[in-house]
């Protein structure tokens, strides 16, 4: 058993961290100064974060011509900082996200570079969890079907939620949810179940409120589902992709992403509010998968394949790359051999030599 | 008498033939599994080996694991069983590896900036594949790296050493051989300044030999910080350089 256990951290604000440093004794000035590394290979360690009392947020000068706060718009650094580093000791800047203040002086809380957007100074880690914003169009699984409201899943770090009141009814009926609606939730959507929908708003402490109201949402069949890190997906106008081959992409901003079939979607039709009575029965919520030929089977596997090799090598995803990535693909004659390392870069080097233009 | 000339020899020589305030050969990397979890992080001191994994602030998967107001951590610590010389199957109720789990998780508590995520848990997840001394200290650094590449905010690297008291000679990151022959302490510091975050000492020591042992431990806690602060920088610049940002 230990003897002596001690958690300590609580003068991590107190004025001590802003202030000088404490007098070392004799012995410690001594010991730090005699640590050295056994392997010699080893890189030396930077200074840079010992003297942080000196550095402050500097913008790059051919960018912005001079460091002022009044140059509107965003500018990104190519500089990296670290958790603990002083990013200003200025008051003139606000201080955003990844950031941390003691006192005057704030310091980063994540490893990234620094955004400046005006007055507002913050920090964009380098990776994350999906930070869902309003209108992004994502794809989630249900987790829970609560009382008026289901969970679900979005990548996110929290859970979002489908209120009930945010869903299209089946036959397309504009009233308010009865009790009855309430209790035949399950029939629309159950655990497990996939959908796309939209973010309807965001709360204070990152959840995320989703709708369906809109035939280009709802549940999701005939396809393959599979995960990217939300940072690679390229916000676009549009997020549903009609691809050659008889396939549809549906690539949610939040990373996930579901191949399918491609059907001719109610939306499609030009279907007004007016006619969603007709269009809009029970298939929406339906769990049945349609036929789908061995041919398109293997074209969905391609280009799921191919989207891996752009997430193996961090290359953004969009439309034009992934349909390149699948024209790429097709010197491979089974979508199986794109599973090799070797093939991903390949594929991914491709991409980006032809979508540069 | 002889076994002590082993350990460390007249000529200030210790078994692996470093000095006493040389650390181990000090290895890491980080985004090293980037498919199955949000961060993950791999350390080598000498030749303790941890793996990392971090899933997380992710929406908490049991309503007990709910704090209103923070972020709650759990971690898990598996040792396997080909880990030391003594192949031995460990439970994941060894009050051993129990403890080392509330230590890291304490620590950590403190470390990440718990208020932004309410509602919300970090899973912590330590693999142990070799142990040669000093494993609570490899997988505190292993968790901070891991952290750091999940994105998670936190104030400062949390980085742990040993240090261990021979006689009157003060030994920096001590092997498994040196563990069994003296007293030693793990320290935990937050930052590169004088912040403790842990402080384990498990064996009697004289009360005036404690401040050198923490000296030295804590000079080897700051000298990790900027190891793995150089390899958090690399890893940082190359993901800029492809521009996958």
């Amino acid at each position: 058993m230990p003897m002596l256990t001690v958690h300590t951290s609580t003068d991590l604000f107190s004025s001590s961290r802003l202030g000088h440093r404490a007098p070392r004794s004799a012995k410690e000035e001594l010991d730090s100064e005699d640590v050295v590394m056994s392997d010699a290979d080893s890189a030396e360690p930077e200074q840079e974060s010992d003297d942080d009392d000196d550095r402050i947020f500097s913008l790059d000068h051919t960018e912005t011509g001079d460091g002022d706060a009044r140059v509107t718009g965003v500018v990104k650094s190519r500089h990296i900082v670290t958790p603990g580093e002083l990013v200003t000791a200025e008051s003139m800047w606000m201080r955003g996200h990844g950031t941390y203040s003691v006192g005057l002086k704030s310091y980063s809380s994540v490893a990234g570079t620094i955004t400046r957007v005006n007055k507002l100074l913050s920090v964009a880690p380098l990776r994350g969890r999906y930070d869902p914003k309003i209108g992004d169009h994502v794809i989630g699984r249900i987790i829970d079907v609560g009382t008026r409201s289901w969970h679900v899943d979005i990548g996110a770090k929290q859970a979002a939620v489908l209120m009930l009141g945010s869903v299209n009814l089946p036959g397309g009926v504009q009233r308010r949810k009865s009790e009855s609606d309430e209790l035949q939730m399950r029939a629309f959507l159950k655990e497990g179940d996939l959908l796309n929908a939209e973010v309807q708003a965001v709360f204070t402490d990152g959840a995320a409120s989703l709708h369906t109201r809109s035939l280009n949402y709802g549940k999701l069949r005939n396809g393959y589902f599979f995960t990217i890190p939300s940072s690679l997906v390229v916000r676009s106008k549009y997020h549903t992709f009609e691809l050659p081959g008889g396939v549809d992409l549906v690539l949610g901003v939040n990373g996930y992403i579901w191949l399918r079939k491609h059907t001719q979607q109610l939306g499609e039709q030009g279907v007004s509010i007016t006619r969603l009575a007709e269009e809009a029965g029970w298939e929406i919520y339906s769990d049945e998968n349609e036929y789908i030929s061995p041919s398109i089977r293997e074209n969905i596997a391609r280009y799921a394949n191919a989207v891996k090799a752009l997430r193996y090598c961090e290359v953004g995803v969009n439309e034009a790359r992934v349909i390149a990535a699948y024209e790429a693909s097709k010197e491979y004659r089974s979508p199986g051999e794109m599973i090799e390392n070797d093939v991903k870069k390949r594929i991914a080097k491709h991409v980006l030599l032809a979508t540069k233009g | 008498m002889a076994s002590r000339m082993e350990i460390f020899s007249p000529e200030g020589l210790r078994i692996d033939g470093r000095r006493w305030n040389e650390v181990r050969h000090f290895r890491c990397a980080i985004n090293t599994h980037p498919v199955s979890s949000d961060g993950s992080a791999i350390i080598e001191q000498g030749n303790t080996k941890v793996i990392c994994n971090v899933i997380g602030p992710v929406e908490p998967t049991l309503r007990s694991r709910v704090v209103p107001d923070r972020v709650s951590i759990s971690v898990k610590v598996v040792v396997a069983p080909f880990s030391t010389i003594d192949r031995r199957k460990r439970s994941q109720n060894d009050s051993r590896i129990q403890e080392m789990c509330s230590s890291i998780q304490h620590v950590f508590e403190d470390a990440v900036i718990a208020h932004l995520f309410p509602r919300s848990q970090i899973d912590v997840n330590l693999y142990v594949v070799a142990q040669d001394g000093g494993v609570l200290q490899a997988c505190i650094n292993a968790t901070t790296l891991a952290l750091i590449d999940a994105g998670v905010p936190m104030y400062d690297y949390v980085c742990a050493c040993t240090a261990g008291m021979l006689d009157r000679e003060v030994l920096l990151d001590l092997n498994r051989i040196e563990e069994s022959d003296m007293p030693f302490l793990t320290m935990a510091t937050i930052g590169s300044k004088r912040k403790v975050a842990l402080l384990q000492l498990e064996m009697k020591v004289q009360f005036d030999r404690l401040e050198p042992m923490m000296a030295a431990s804590m000079s080897g806690c700051h000298h990790i910080r900027d190891l793995m602060d150089n390899e958090v920088r690399k890893h940082g610049k190359s993901r800029l350089e492809r521009g996958s940002l």
